[in-house]
């Protein structure tokens, strides 16, 4: 390799090998956050092969300058000059000459990035870039940017170009990056703002955040992005920068919906709006306190590797299998997986250091986790040594539903009877059943979630009483309403470029090209460059997966304390788009590989790039930094385990995916990584799941369900390691997801009538807009009596209905109907109110619920005058 | 009887009402004493206030940029526009007499700068004169809207930002007017001194630069007597 200097050499593609064995020892220091460092989250903006941009921007800077008539240096003015020179740039933003307005973009890109030619530290550059923002903001440079993208998307001629080529290149989206570049600059200067405490500028970050929350112009920010993202999977773009729109996609939700500290500030406001204790408990802390598993020795080899080694214990392997397969309830072919797995774990019993494994946090020897290769052999000390938990990490918890469910088995037991949704009265039973159910009701735990679910059945119950609830505006309700006419496909085109940017996904099988924005022209000639364009490709590829898996995250976290149903909605869609095995066949690679990857080179990130004397490109090219874990990549799998966790909590039917896509393998080898929070949401997957994988796998694993007891919050009197539990019973699975699915089109109805109705009814024409929601909103005031009516499915359960108007199902028809209903056909069916097919084609909507009104009005009137 | 009463308490009481009620007569049209700010006390005191002003004379710019003690900055800009809008609707009338699509085609004041009409979602190339209608259309809705002006006794930081993109898109109106229908130019200017207060009103705000305020207005200004701002 000529000239490159590697840190920590590793293939790329094999796995961690033993030569690297020292780093799986020792915990990951790693501490997740909302974002990265926003030095590197800047540096991330770039790909590599840009580099030769940066030159341009300084070009376009100091034309500008000559045209009128200054030094090219920036410093040197003054601030009046500063402003009015950013001015007359903006102006320069509305011309008609593309080329005059690029070279202004370019300009005031360049005073974004912090003047890097007059700097000679990365500092400076950050201050000064700080300082140009701040005052580009204030002068509207944000917002004049907003209009040049909006230009520059429906710049027909370069999207022609770009559908044309056989292979899009970074050349095609010169303009648009440009545009995407100082968009994100400014969001992400502004994000790292907001967090000091010290800033001067709180006024314009709040402004700031302001703006990109409310629609600008006629669109919210977020959501075109979003179109953007959906136009280029349909292949009708193929030039849009996607790693860009992505970071800046993802900025703009953070720094308008708020990080981990905003979301944990608005639970607790919305639980003591509705009467909830606060929680006190931060899944960050807590996990950081914790101490990293050992992982299960074999997890991270290829398992085949290990079954071949061990042939005798294979047979014997067999037969306890076989055994089992007759007692478990599961399908077969869940079995085989069974089998296969209880096999690769059995060998770890052959492995020394086997007793080593999951050193009890409660044991807590602080310098365990450096020191853990000198105790290979021994037993874990028990030492009584300063212990970071004394109890377990988490406060246990019980639900609402499990409190009636022990009542309901004690008092079955004890009294012989029940008293459905009764949980005050112990009268009969026993003391030690009675002090049972008190602690359970200490640890009772109410979550929103409850509380808005049963407010929606309320409501569903007596819509005309309850129905009328104001919806309290914050961005989290204006983004989802904003993205709900189209959210199936915004969920479905971020999981297509996921899929494209995992590791594991062959270039050229996928439909869509994520590499458009690091491809160059011209392709590499020297071994050095194309070393360089892997590494960057790389890159590329991990930031993409940061950027999908952090929104995604962000977007569930922040729907489901603004209300359930919202986050329902997005997850199931997340579902049906089969998210759960693309997380898994993600994680379905050498995860330490990923974890551990050096996809950078130092030297070649913004600013370092720029700053000071730029050694020679070919000679001595150091990959791969200081630091012994990839942080964006352990940033997206936690993300990512999390996103699993969040669809899968609570629901049967998606855990047994989990269980069909075999994930018990894949994410006992995620173990492997030694951080505490990742594989806290590792054991919490394995969790979930562990009834369905039978007495075979617990067996085998035992270590893993000791990790889970230690690690994982207790759900008393939860049975998740057995199977016995009631709800979890195969057949009923179908029917939980429909009956989720029919709650959420419910409230969708009743809260979003106008936005849905559009893309629902009107799939085509969803662009139509304007005169269609007049019409539709007219009936707004129907929607509450007839909410679904949209939906034909829902006809039927309308006119069924009982609250419609006490229409009864199986009525009788009155005398006078019978006598009379030769007039009633004559008038209603027959000759009166022909329908009017004018207004049937123009508002559907409005001669439907008529219609259907009218039916029941006369129905009723005949029923009561008899 | 109740008119004689009525006219009969306002002889006694004098109540101004300061309404231009339908049928008023072009003589009484504002016709109507002035009032010291501080005695003002409606929710729109600020446009009042403004209006008065300009009134009493439109040539005086110092005293008409001249703020009140104790305003509220953003107010006092928003108010200010607001009133440069309304009037300016006065230039287009009479641009539409002179200024045609086939005629002028592009929004254009010298050769070197044509402009995008940014009042659609994709700026596009409009005509001049609908680039007037669009751009005023374009600010009237944003300074009414509900969302970024809801009350016009405090305004949010974030919406006064944007009354800077509004002076940028405007002013090109007045200079389209000047290098291409001067006629009209100098007749309505010589009224109403619009572009003359508007040149001070951006450029003691800071909202537009100084080099980007091409049409001349010294020109104008020296035809007033009196005046010494240049």
């Amino acid at each position: 390799m000529d000239g490159l200097t590697i840190n920590n050499f590793f293939d790329s593609d094999g796995g961690f090998d033993s030569g690297n064995g020292a780093n799986e020892f020792v915990d990951l220091e790693f501490n997740y956050a909302d974002s990265d460092t926003h030095l590197n989250e800047i540096a991330e903006l770039y790909s590599y092969t840009e580099h030769n941009e940066f030159q341009l921007n300084v070009k376009a800077f100091e034309d500008q300058m000559e045209m009128y008539k200054l030094k090219p240096l920036w410093q040197q003015l003054d601030k009046d000059q500063h402003q009015s020179i950013i001015l007359k740039l903006i102006d320069q933003l509305e011309v008609l000459d593309n080329t005059m307005r690029m070279k202004a973009a370019r300009t005031l890109l360049y005073l974004a990035q912090g003047c890097w030619v007059e700097v000679q530290s990365d500092d400076e550059q950050q201050s000064l870039s700080r300082y140009n923002v701040m005052m580009l903001y204030r002068l509207g440079v944000f917002q004049a940017f907003v209009e040049l993208l909006n230009l520059e998307i429906e710049n027909a001629a370069t999207a022609n170009v770009a559908i044309r080529k056989i292979a899009v290149s970074l050349a095609d989206s010169v303009d648009l990056r440009v545009i995407l570049s100082v968009l994100y600059i400014i969001t992400e200067v502004m994000r790292a703002e907001s967090e000091r405490t010290d800033s001067e500028h709180l006024d314009l970050v709040d402004a700031f955040v302001q703006e990109i929350s409310q629609p600008l112009g006629d669109e919210l920010l977020a959501v075109k992005l979003l179109g953007m993202i959906t136009r280029f999977c349909s292949g009708s773009a193929p030039h849009f920068p996607m790693k860009k729109v992505l970071l800046l996609l993802w900025k703009v939700s953070l720094v308008s919906l708020g990080g981990t500290e905003t979301l944990k500030k608005l639970k607790n406001e919305y639980r003591e709006k509705e009467g909830l204790p606060v929680i006190t408990e931060d899944t960050l802390e807590v996990s950081r306190t914790m101490r990293a598993s050992s992982p299960p020795p074999t997890a991270g080899n290829d398992d085949n590797m290990a079954k071949r080694s061990r042939p005798f214990r294979r047979v014997r392997n067999i037969v306890i299998s076989e055994s089992l397969m007759k007692q478990s309830s599961l399908d077969e072919q869940e079995q085989l997986g069974m089998e296969m797995e209880a096999q690769n774990a059995e060998n770890e019993d052959y492995i020394p250091d086997y007793y080593r494994q999951f050193d009890d946090p409660m044991n807590g020897d602080k310098n365990g986790m450096m020191h853990n290769e000198c105790e290979l052999n021994k037993q874990p000390s028990i030492s009584a040594a300063t212990t970071q938990h004394p109890t377990l990490p988490w406060e246990p918890k019980v639900r609402q539903k499990d409190i009636y469910q022990f009542m309901d088995i004690s008092r079955r037991k004890f009294i012989g009877y029940t008293l459905p949704d009764n949980c005050e009265t112990t009268a009969g039973l026993p003391n030690p059943i009675c002090e049972g159910i008190n602690i359970l009701k200490r640890h009772l735990y109410v979550s929103l979630a409850d509380i808005q679910v049963k407010r929606e059945e309320e409501i569903a119950r007596n819509p005309l009483t309850k129905g009328e609830e104001e919806v309290p505006i914050n961005p989290t309700e204006v983004l989802y309403q904003a993205i709900l006419p189209n959210l199936p496909q915004y969920m479905i085109s971020l999981l297509k470029i996921l899929l494209a940017a995992a590791p594991t996904s062959k270039a050229k099988t996928e439909s869509i090209n994520i590499m458009a924005d690091v491809l160059p022209e011209d392709m590499p000639m020297t071994v050095t460059q194309s070393t360089k364009l892997g590494i960057d490709v790389n890159r590329h590829k991990e930031i993409i997966v940061k950027a999908v898996s952090a929104i995604l995250l962000l977007y569930l976290k922040h729907f489901k304390i603004n209300h359930v149903y919202q986050f329902e909605f997005m997850s199931q869609h997340l579902v049906f788009a089969n998210c759960i095995p693309l997380v898994l066949k993600f994680f379905n690679q050498s995860i330490m590989t990923y974890v551990g990857s050096k996809n950078i080179i130092p030297i070649m990130d913004f600013p370092s790039c720029v700053i000071g004397e730029q050694p020679e490109l070919t000679s001595d090219l150091v990959i791969g930094d200081s630091e012994p874990y990839s942080w964006r990549n352990i940033f997206s799998c936690i993300n990512l385990l999390r996103i699993l966790n969040k669809l899968t909590k609570w629901k049967n039917s998606r855990i047994m995916m989990l269980v069909v896509f075999k994930s018990a393998p894949i994410l006992k080898r995620t173990l492997k990584v030694r951080h505490a929070m990742m594989q806290l949401y590792v054991l919490k997957l394995l969790k979930m799941q562990t009834k369905y994988l039978g007495r075979q796998w617990r067996k085998t694993n035992m270590k893993i369900i000791s990790a889970i007891y230690q690690k994982v919050r207790h759900h008393l009197n939860s049975d998740w390691a057995f199977g016995n539990d009631l709800d979890a019973r195969p057949w009923d699975f179908q029917a939980e997801e429909c009956t989720l699915r029919t709650c959420v089109d419910r409230f969708n109805n009743r809260r979003y009538f106008s936005q849905i109705s559009n893309a629902v009814r009107f799939p085509d024409q969803s662009n139509v807009g304007g005169n269609q929601n007049l019409g539709l909103n007219a009936n707004n005031c129907d929607n509450s009596i007839f909410n679904g009516i949209e939906n034909e499915l829902n006809i039927n359960n309308l006119l069924n209905s009982e609250n419609l108007l006490e229409v009864d199902d199986h009525f009788e028809l009155t005398k006078e109907f019978k006598n009379n209903y030769e007039a009633w056909l004559k008038e209603e069916v027959f000759c009166a109110n022909p329908i009017d097919w004018n207004e049937v084609l123009n508002e559907p909507n409005l001669v439907l619920i008529n219609e259907i009104k009218n039916a029941i009005r006369y129905s009723t009137y005949f029923m009561k005058s008899g | 009887m109740v008119m004689e009463a009525s006219q009969q308490n306002q002889q006694t009481q004098q109540p101004i009402v300061r309404r231009n009620r339908p049928g008023t007569t072009t003589k009484e049209f504002c016709q109507w004493p002035d009032e010291n700010f501080e005695e003002m006390d409606s929710t729109l005191v600020v446009q009042q206030f403004i209006q008065q002003m300009i009134r009493k004379d439109p040539s005086n710019v110092e005293k008409l940029l001249n703020m009140p003690d104790g305003q509220d900055e953003g107010v006092w800009k928003y108010e200010h526009l607001r009133q440069f809008c309304m009037e300016l609707n006065g230039l287009a009338v009479k641009l539409q007499t002179q200024c045609f699509p086939a005629t002028c085609t592009q929004m254009t004041a010298t050769e070197q700068w044509i402009f995008l009409c940014a009042a659609h979602k994709t700026p596009k190339e409009c005509p001049a004169i609908d680039y007037t209608r669009h751009t005023l259309d374009g600010a009237a809705c944003l300074l009414n809207s509900n969302k970024y002006f809801p009350s016009r006794v405090s305004i949010k930081e974030s919406s006064v930002l944007k009354l800077g993109s509004v002076c940028r898109r405007v002013y090109r109106i007045f200079s389209h007017a000047y290098f291409h229908h001067r006629r009209i130019f100098n007749e309505f200017e010589e009224q109403t001194f619009l572009c003359l207060r508007f040149t001070h009103f951006v450029t003691k705000y800071n909202l537009m630069s100084k080099d980007n305020l091409i049409v001349p207005i010294s020109d104008a200004v020296s035809e007033i007597p009196g005046e010494s701002e240049a």
